[in-house]
């Protein structure tokens, strides 16, 4: 815990939230805030809660930098990850054979759609991109393959037939998105900003 | 003609002119808060900030933080000539809409 200051993770998670540009000029404003305003006045606890509300009002902003591109993957993550809690909620209730590996592989797809979320909101993708490609992959191959055993089984279900186009499309969006995720410019003391940015 | 502004940008340049030299993310925050006369969270602020920043309506210079910023840099924002021209404009149509509109200003209990 930061005692002057708000919480460390508070911070990070703000830092995070914010492009390379602002990151320095918004957290030393909010920091000034709670140190000089919210704090003395309101007492730690609702400080923190002052700071973290106003760290969240910048997920909206977050969100839609990737465009439409990068709100459709965040739209598809949140089915696949709902999808695959699902479904491993199901085989470890149900327990028919092979249960355990078909769980494993639904709470893995959940972890990765969690990841995604993460790196996409958080502005990871720069530095932790090595892990996209494998997974949009894995992604594009499980839905492909649910897809065609659906379409070939005498029992077409539609659960998993939009499961599949699900997956298949985060996989694309991962591939296009996640690739060329911003990197924002950095900050220079004393200089005007340019007037046209690449956001 | 600039582009039309809408009620929340206004807002945010006006809190901008009337700090003058002392218009930071902070000071604007606050400004905004005071003449809206309601909370308003940060990143509603920032983001119209930098909207506003990408038309060419205001420009921004960086300036060195203080210690309990934990020596994070400081934005100020000025209104290029453009936001002028905007603002000015923002007026008048505003103006225009209400000519010769009477509306109770004042409702009698």
């Amino acid at each position: 815990m930061n005692l002057s200051g708000p919480p460390r993770w508070a911070e990070f998670l703000l830092e995070r939230l914010l492009g390379a540009r602002d990151r320095e000029t918004v957290a030393g404003d909010l920091r000034e805030e709670y140190v000089e305003s919210i704090m003395p006045r309101s007492g730690r606890l609702w400080a923190d809660v002052w700071y973290l509300r106003h760290c969240l009002s910048f997920a909206r902003r977050c969100a839609l930098e990737g465009g439409p591109m990068g709100m459709l993957l965040i739209f598809s993550s949140l089915v696949t990850l709902i999808c695959g809690c699902w479904l491993a909620l199901m085989e470890l209730l149900l327990r028919h054979e092979g249960f355990a590996s078909r769980a494993a592989v639904a709470l893995l797809i959940a972890a990765i759609c969690v990841a995604t979320l993460l790196a996409r909101m958080l502005h990871l993708g720069a530095r932790h991109e090595r892990w996209f490609w494998p997974a949009a992959l894995a992604f594009i191959w499980f839905g492909c393959s649910s897809f065609l055993r659906n379409a070939r089984s005498a029992h077409f279900e539609g659960f998993v037939f939009v499961i599949s186009l699900v997956l298949l499309l985060q996989g694309f969006l991962m591939i296009v998105t996640m690739g060329r995720m911003n990197n924002r410019g950095r900050l220079t003391i004393g200089a005007g900003a340019p007037a046209a940015r690449s956001r | 003609m600039a582009d039309l502004l809408g009620t929340f940008e206004q807002a945010v340049m006006l809190a901008i002119l009337r700090l003058e030299d002392g218009a930071y993310g902070r000071a604007v925050l606050h400004q905004v808060q005071e003449s809206l006369a309601r909370s308003v969270a940060a990143g509603a602020v920032y983001t119209t900030l930098d909207r506003l920043e990408q038309r060419g309506l205001i420009n921004s210079r960086l300036a060195k933080g203080t210690a309990i910023r934990g020596g994070r840099a400081r934005r100020y924002y000025m209104v290029a000539a453009v936001g002028n021209r905007a603002l000015a404009d923002a007026q008048k149509t505003l103006a225009k809409m209400w000519q010769g509109v009477k509306v109770p200003m004042a409702v009698k209990s």
